[in-house]
């Protein structure tokens, strides 16, 4: 490495122009959001969690519609009963929920684990402004991989059932309703690890509440005495998110709009809850 | 209040700095973490156009400071502003102000030019800027590396050069040559005066004293959150008790006593060396000369360290471990 002597930059421009007051608030959203993609693309964890959501959402959607498939006429009358076949496509949502999860909850945690949030907010310190264009930019991002990976996943596992094994299409009534309803809660489940993230900012104690929230707690709910087992576990995020990906009308579950309110209201929640940590606490 | 203080805490600067723009400007600034005050009533101001030395023993409260004057703390109480408005306020403020608080801060996956690239883009900053600001701080060759290869010496190079992105009239260093080899302190200070000299702004903080008697020009020195001392470097060693005039002469009985004899305080430090107090270089040489006495070398001896332990001594409930260890010491 040469160091080169200073070299001050060329005569001072003076610079009145751009500082605060001309510059609009869309302006700085939409600065921090080319800046947030910046910092998305450039990390290569970005793209392999990404890849490996779609991988997973595609491959288990295949097995798990082929296993289906190859039983299908030894199935028991509750077999029949409970099939879905978009559920089955969709065997992949649990494990891709955690991948773009965790993805949300490192776009927060990994500014503070590496102390780049410094940087950040020296950079924006409208803290208000930063945390929309970082949510813009992820939804914006696992948008594209949400719909990619459940059409995908929905295309390639209904071929694998066929027609002859309860495949359907997607100009079958509510199919594509429950395609985009798949793709959509991976996106809040993706925006509900922001807030998190922001609330929490260590990433291994906001994976930890990411996983509670998603994996121990419907355990947990299972084990309230009859019925609140079933009427608080409609409401968890899992269950409503089920009901979002669904085409059959479960007893067990929310209906598909429902689901979907459901699913605002977790991240609403979580948005204000991680907006305030991160606009009232110190850096 | 002792007479080492140039200006008493809380009052305004010297008469030269009252010409030169105030950029910063600190007031009953205030910070507790707990039951910690890291920063007590502590004001203020910072001018354009000088390198202004932010000095304070590890722990004084130098970088939380620094951190309320970029709006990444809170202050408890008490107010801060940066040309002339609170930096929350401002809306791309790497335009106005640059800042190097933590060299260790970026993500370490990333190359040091994308990690400059998103920078410049958060503020709308032409991304040509990038390849500018690298080649300012020698980094061209190892822009495309990844910033966790970096040593810390690199890193703090990087820090620099994300603060000169967006050309700011305002520049704050916290500790800018921790981990830099001499070559590159010898940089940072020549850096830090030829951005002065183009009338900006620079406030840089740093523990180690004799550093800034050669970076700065101003002094604002704190010691457990509290002000202690502002002023000027050279007012700052002169008015030191431990100020003194070294002199070599062949003949030091015969200097020696001549300077006695014109009110100065003179001991002799070796066979032919004596310690001068209370009297200027100039006129040491001149009645040297008047009495055509020979001089080897004649310099002010100043110790930026020493003075800072008078004043912080002064302070009274403020003692450094290390003054109380050499006070320990026979």
């Amino acid at each position: 490495m040469t160091f080169t002597t200073v070299t001050p930059p060329p005569a001072r421009p003076t610079q009145t122009s751009a500082t605060s007051g001309s510059v609009s608030r869309r302006t700085v959203v939409q600065a921090n959001m080319r800046a947030e993609w910046t910092k998305l693309r450039t990390i290569r964890s970005t793209v392999w969690t990404l890849s490996i959501t779609i991988a997973v959402m595609i491959g288990l959607g295949v097995l798990f519609t082929a296993l289906e498939a190859a039983r299908w006429d030894k199935r028991s009358i509750r077999d029949i009963a409970t099939f879905d076949p978009l559920l089955y496509s969709f065997a992949g949502i649990n494990l891709a929920q955690m991948s773009i999860g965790v993805l949300g909850i490192l776009v927060m945690t990994s500014e503070y684990t590496s102390g780049l949030i410094t940087e950040t907010l020296t950079a924006t310190p409208q803290r208000r402004l930063l945390l929309v264009a970082k949510v813009a930019t992820f939804t914006g991002v696992i948008t594209i991989v949400g719909l990619f990976s459940c059409f995908a996943a929905f295309l390639a596992g209904q071929a694998v059932l066929g027609h002859d094994h309860g495949g359907v299409s997607l100009t079958d009534p509510g199919v594509l309703r429950a395609v985009l309803g798949a793709a959509l809660f991976l996106v809040m489940i993706g925006v509900i690890a922001i807030g998190i993230g922001a609330a929490i900012r260590r990433t291994a104690g906001a994976v930890a509440a990411l996983f509670a929230v998603l994996l121990v707690l419907p355990g947990l709910v299972m084990l309230l005495p009859s019925p609140w087992d079933d009427q608080v576990t409609k409401y968890l995020p899992g269950a409503a998110g089920e009901a979002m990906a669904a085409v059959t009308k479960f007893p067990n579950l929310l209906g598909p709009l429902a689901g979907f309110i459901v699913m605002c209201m977790y991240t609403v929640a979580a948005l204000v809850i991680g907006g305030l940590a991160l606009t009232n606490r110190d850096a | 209040m002792n007479d080492n203080e140039l200006t008493p805490p809380g009052s305004r600067s010297s008469a030269p700095d009252r010409q030169r723009a105030i950029t910063i400007e600190a007031s009953n600034l205030s910070k507790r973490y707990g039951s910690v005050q890291a920063v007590d009533n502590l004001s203020f101001t910072v001018s354009a156009g000088q390198v202004t030395g932010f000095l304070g023993p590890n722990g004084s409260g130098k970088s939380t400071t620094m951190r309320m004057i970029v709006g990444l703390d809170a202050p408890t109480s008490g107010t801060v502003t940066v040309a002339g408005r609170p930096y929350q306020d401002t809306r791309f403020p790497l335009r106005t102000v640059g800042a190097l608080l933590d060299a260790n801060a970026g993500h370490p996956g990333r190359s040091a030019s994308n990690h400059l690239t998103w920078l410049a883009d958060s503020n709308q900053i032409d991304r040509s800027r990038v390849a500018e600001v690298l080649a300012i701080v020698g980094l061209t060759d190892v822009g495309s590396r990844r910033v966790g290869a970096f040593s810390l010496g690199m890193k703090q190079r990087l820090g620099i050069a994300a603060t000169l992105l967006g050309d700011p009239d305002v520049l704050i260093f916290d500790e800018p040559i921790n981990g830099l080899d001499p070559e590159g302190i010898v940089w940072v200070r020549k850096l830090l005066r030829s951005l002065a000299t183009e009338g900006r702004t620079v406030l840089v903080s740093s523990h180690l004293m004799s550093e800034m008697a050669m970076t700065a020009d101003h002094l604002i020195v704190i010691g457990r959150g509290r002000l202690l001392a502002t002023g000027s470097v050279a007012d700052f060693i002169d008015r030191s008790s431990t100020h003194h005039i070294r002199a070599l002469t062949p003949d030091p009985a015969t200097l020696g006593d001549l300077l006695r004899a014109h009110g100065a305080t003179v001991s002799s430090v070796g066979p032919e060396e004596l310690s001068i107090k209370d009297m200027t270089c100039r006129e040491v040489g001149i009645l040297a000369a008047s009495a055509a006495l020979t001089l080897y070398e004649l310099s002010p001896q100043s110790s930026l360290e020493e003075a800072f332990m008078e004043v912080t001594h002064e302070q009274g409930d403020f003692r450094t471990t290390a003054h109380d260890f050499a006070s320990a010491t026979p």
